[in-house]
C-alpha cells in the first residue's frame, strides 16, 4: 500500500458512519456548537498534518544537481491517534497566562495552540521561517507568544521545567496554569519523582498529563511499569491522580477542567493519565514488529484501537447531535487538506537559514557583559 | 572599602539584587530555615520570607529544572547547590535545558538564572565530593562560567551574574568562604568575560582562577619575586566562559612565556581548554611551550597528605615558571 493510500484509508469521514458513540455534552448554545466544530477541525488538521509529514519524511527532494536530500531529518514522532488530548487541553487553555510544556511528540499540541501549519512544517524542513528558525526541528517546536514552551527531546526532562513555569505562575499570582505533558515511558525517569513531589509540596498550579499510548518506543507499559495502573504511580505525592479516556475530547475537556479549576483556585497540582493509542510507529524508522503477529499480520489490538479513533468518535457524536453533517465534515476536511498542502508548498519554497545564523540565539547578552 | 568574608560578599550581592528586583529568589537545600549549609544565606529567610528564600528537598534535578522553567518565563532564580559535585545528578537540566532551550527555540526565550555553590577540592571530602566541574560546564555553548577568587570578585561577579540574562554557572569554593577581603562600598559590579591582570610583570604570564590563586599561586608569585627575581604577570580569569583570550594574548605578547595553574585534572581539564585557545595565536610569541600545572590524574584521596600531594603546590608552580624561563 502506498502512503497516499494509507492517508486515504485513514480519512476520518470515510469511517465516520461505521461506529456509534454515545454521550455528548456542552452543545446547547451556538457558541458551543461552533467551538465543537472548531475542535473537530483542529483534530482533522493535526491528523492531516501528521500523515502528510509521514509522506514528506519518506519522500526526499531532488536537488538541481540531481542528488537527493531528505526533506525532514532526524527523529520525527507523529501524534496520529492522540489528537483528543491536545485539542481538549487547548479548549481550556488561556494563552494570556497559561503554559504548555511537552516532550518531543509535540506537533499536535503546537497546532492545537494555534501554531500556523506552515511555521510548523517549515521547522520540520529546517527552514529559516520555522518556529525555531530551523534550529529545533520536529522535537523542539516552540511558540512562546502562545504559551507553548516547547517540545523537549530528552525523555522526562520537561517535567521539572513544567514545575518551574507553574512555580512562576504562583510566585507572580497570575492565576495561570501549566500543562506538562509526558509519555508513559517518561514516568520511569527520576525527574518524575522529584518534580511531582516538589509540585505538590509547593502547591504549584501544574497539571501533569501522561499520554499513555501503551508503549514507549517498543516497550509496552506491562514491561516498563511494575504498577500497571499508571494513575497509581502518583499515589505518593498527595495530589489527585486519575485515569481518563484520552480518545474522547469531551471527556478530556471535562476531566482536565477539574484539574484546571483546582490549580487556578490555589489547590495545587493534579496528575491525569489520558489513555490513548499511537497509530503510527514510535518514530519514522519503527517497523512496529511489536504490534505484529508471528505471521506478519497486525495484531487485533490495532484494529481494536482504530475503533476508538478520537476523530471517528467525535465526528459521530457531532453528527448524531445534529451539529454537523457528513457532507460538512467532508468539506471541512477538504479545506484542512488544502491548508496543509499550502503549508507544505510554502515551506518547501522557503530558504534555509543563512549559514551565519548558526551563531545566533546562543546567548541573550553580548560579552564582555557589564550590568547597566 | 569594607572588609568582608567571601560568604558575606556573596550574601550581600544576593541581598542587594533581591531588594532591587522582586523576580529574584533564592532556592536550594538548607538555604532558608537552616540558614545555609555553609551560612552563605544566613538571615535571608528572615529578611525576604519563605516565598523568596525557599528550602528544597534533596532533589537536584527537580529544583534545578524548576529554576530553568521559572527563568524561561521571566523569573531570575538563584539556585544554590550544596556542592557542584552533586550536579552530576542533574547535568541534564543544566546542559540540555538551561544551555540549549534558547537556541532550540530560535531565541524565543532567555534563561536568566544563576546556579551557585561550592566547587572543587575542599579538604578531605573524598572523591565524590571534590569534583572540579569547571571543565564540564565551561565547554558548553549557552552557559557562562564565573569563578571568584576573593571577596570583591564574589560580590561584583555575583551581582553581574544575577543581572545577566544568560544562565551563569557560579563556582565558589567552600574553603574560601571564611577568607576576608576588601569590597568597594555601594553599588559594585564586575564585568563578565573580562580577566583581571592582578599583577603586572615582564617575565612570564601566570594564568589561574578561583581557589588555587590564594592557596598556592599568589604565594608562588611572592616566592618567584623574592627568591628568583622573576617578574610575574598574574592573571585571575574570573570568567572561564567566555574566556577573555584577548587579555591573555596581550600579556603573552609582552612576556613570551606562560604557565596555567588549576586544580582540575590535566587531560581535558580546564587548562587544556585554555591551551587550545592560546597555542595557535600565541605560538609566534612564545619562547617556550606553555606549561600546565594541574592536579594528579587520580580520584581525589581522603588522606590529607595524599590530597595535598595531588594538587598544584607552590613548589610545582615555581619549577614550572623557572622551566619556561629557562632558569
Ligand atoms: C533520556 C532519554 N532516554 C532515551 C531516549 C530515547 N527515546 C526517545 S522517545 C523514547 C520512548 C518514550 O516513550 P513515552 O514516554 O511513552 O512517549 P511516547 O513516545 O509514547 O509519546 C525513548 C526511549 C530519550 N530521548 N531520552
Ligand atoms: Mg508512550
Amino acid at each position: 500500500m502506498t502512503v497516499a493510500d494509507e492517508i486515504e484509508k485513514r480519512s476520518a469521514v470515510k469511517k465516520a458512519a461505521s461506529s456509534a458513540v454515545s454521550g455528548s455534552n456542552g452543545h446547547s448554545s451556538p457558541a458551543e456548537r461552533e467551538a465543537a466544530i472548531a475542535r473537530l477541525r483542529t483534530m482533522l488538521l493535526i491528523r492531516r498534518f501528521e500523515e502528510r509529514t509521514f509522506y514528506e519524511y519518506t519522500s526526499p527532494r531532488t536537488l538541481p544537481d540531481g542528488t537527493r536530500e531528505m526533506k525532514i531529518g532526524g527523529f520525527c514522532h507523529l501524534y496520529s491517534g492522540q489528537e483528543a488530548i491536545a485539542v481538549g487541553c487547548a479548549a481550556l487553555f488561556d494563552k494570556s497566562r497559561d503554559y504548555l510544556i511537552n516532550g518531543y511528540r509535540c506537533h499536535g499540541h503546537s497546532l492545537a495552540l494555534g501554531m500556523n501549519p506552515h511555521t510548523a512544517m517549515a521547522e520540520l524542513f529546517g527552514r529559516a521561517t520555522g518556529c525555531s528558525k530551523g534550529k529545533g526541528g520536529s522535537m523542539h517546536l516552540f511558540e512562546v507568544s502562545a504559551g507553548n514552551l516547547g517540545g523537549h527531546g530528552i525523555v522526562g526532562a520537561q517535567i521539572p521545567l513544567g514545575l518551574g513555569t507553574a512555580f512562576a505562575q504562583k510566585y507572580r499570582k497570575t492565576g495561570g496554569v501549566t500543562f506538562c505533558f509526558m509519555g508513559d515511558g517518561a514516568i520511569n525517569q527520576g525527574t518524575f519523582n522529584e518534580a511531582l513531589n516538589l509540585a505538590s509540596l509547593y502547591k504549584v498550579p501544574c497539571i501533569y498529563v501522561v499520554e499513555n499510548n501503551g508503549v514507549a518506543m517498543g516497550t509496552q507499559v506491562e514491561r516498563s511499569s511494575a504498577e500497571k495502573d499508571l494513575a497509581e504511580r502518583a499515589c505518593g505525592y498527595a495530589m489527585p491522580h486519575w485515569n481518563i479516556d484520552g480518545n474522547d475530547v469531551d471527556t478530556v475537556i471535562t476531566e482536565f477542567g477539574k484539574a484546571v479549576d483546582r490549580a487556578r483556585s490555589g489547590g495545587g497540582p493534579s496528575y491525569i493519565v489520558a489513555n490513548t493509542y499511537r497509530f503510527r510507529g514510535h518514530s519514522m524508522s519503527d517497523p512496529m514488529k511489536y504490534r505484529k503477529m508471528s505471521d506478519g499480520k497486525w495484531s487485533p489490538e490495532v484494529e481494536e484501537a482504530k475503533k476508538h479513533d478520537p476523530i471517528l468518535l467525535y465526528s459521530n457524536r457531532l453528527m448524531q447531535a445534529g451539529i454537523i453533517s457528513a457532507q460538512q465534515i467532508e468539506a471541512m476536511e477538504a479545506k484542512v487538506n488544502e491548508e496543509v498542502e499550502a503549508a507544505i508548498h510554502q515551506a518547501e519554497a522557503d530558504p534555509n537559514p543563512a549559514l551565519e545564523d548558526r551563531f545566533n540565539d546562543v546567548l541573550a547578552e553580548t560579552y564582555p557583559y557589564q550590568p547597566k | 572599602m569594607a572588609v568582608m568574608q567571601l560568604r558575606e560578599a556573596l550574601r550581600s550581592a544576593m541581598t542587594e539584587e533581591m531588594e532591587r528586583d522582586e523576580n529574584v529568589f533564592l532556592m536550594g537545600e538548607e538555604v532558608a530555615e537552616y540558614n545555609g549549609a555553609y551560612k552563605v544565606s544566613e538571615g535571608m529567610l528572615e529578611r525576604f520570607g519563605p516565598d523568596r528564600v525557599i528550602d528544597t528537598p534533596i532533589s537536584e534535578s527537580g529544583f534545578s529544572g524548576l529554576g530553568v522553567g521559572a527563568a524561561m518565563v521571566g523569573l531570575r532564580p538563584i539556585i544554590e547547590f550544596m556542592s557542584w559535585s552533586f550536579t552530576l545528578v542533574c547535568l541534564d537540566q543544566i546542559v540540555n535545558n538551561a544551555a540549549n532551550v534558547r537556541y532550540m527555540s530560535g531565541g524565543q526565550v532567555k534563561i536568566p538564572i544563576t546556579f551557585r555553590g561550592g566547587n572543587g577540592i575542599a579538604h578531605q571530602l573524598g572523591a565524590t565530593h571534590s569534583h572540579r566541574t569547571e571543565s564540564i560546564y565551561a565547554r558548553i555553548p549557552g552557559l557562562i562560567v564565573v569563578t571568584p577568587s576573593n571577596s570583591a570578585d564574589a560580590k561584583g561577579l555575583l551581582k553581574s551574574s544575577i543581572r545577566c540574562d544568560d544562565p551563569v554557572i557560579f563556582l565558589e569554593n567552600e574553603k574560601m568562604l571564611n577568607d576576608k577581603g576588601d569590597v568597594p562600598e555601594g553599588e559594585f559590579t564586575l564585568p563578565l568575560g573580562v580577566a583581571d591582570v592582578e599583577r603586572q610583570g615582564a617575565d612570564v604570564t601566570l594564568i589561574s582562577y578561583g581557589r588555587p590563586l590564594d592557596r598556592v599561586v599568589r604565594p608562588a608569585v611572592k616566592a618567584l619575586t623574592e627568591n628568583e627575581n622573576i617578574d610575574v604577570e598574574l592573571i585571575n580569569l574570573r570568567t572561564l566562559r567566555p574566556l577573555d583570550t584577548q587579555t591573555l594574548l596581550e600579556s603573552i605578547k609582552k612576556t613570551n612565556r606562560c604557565v596555567i595553574v588549576d586544580e582540575d585534572w590535566g587531560y581535558c581539564g580546564m587548562g587544556s581548554g585554555i591551551l587550545f585557545k592560546l597555542q595557535e595565536p600565541a605560538f609566534d610569541y612564545l619562547d617556550a611551550p606553555i606549561k600546565y600545572v594541574h592536579s594528579d590524574e587520580i580520584p581525589v584521596p581522603y588522606n590529607h597528605h595524599l590530597e595535598e600531594a595531588m594538587m598544584p603546590s607552590v613548589d610545582k608552580i615555581v619549577s614550572a615558571v623557572k622551566e619556561v624561563c629557562y632558569r
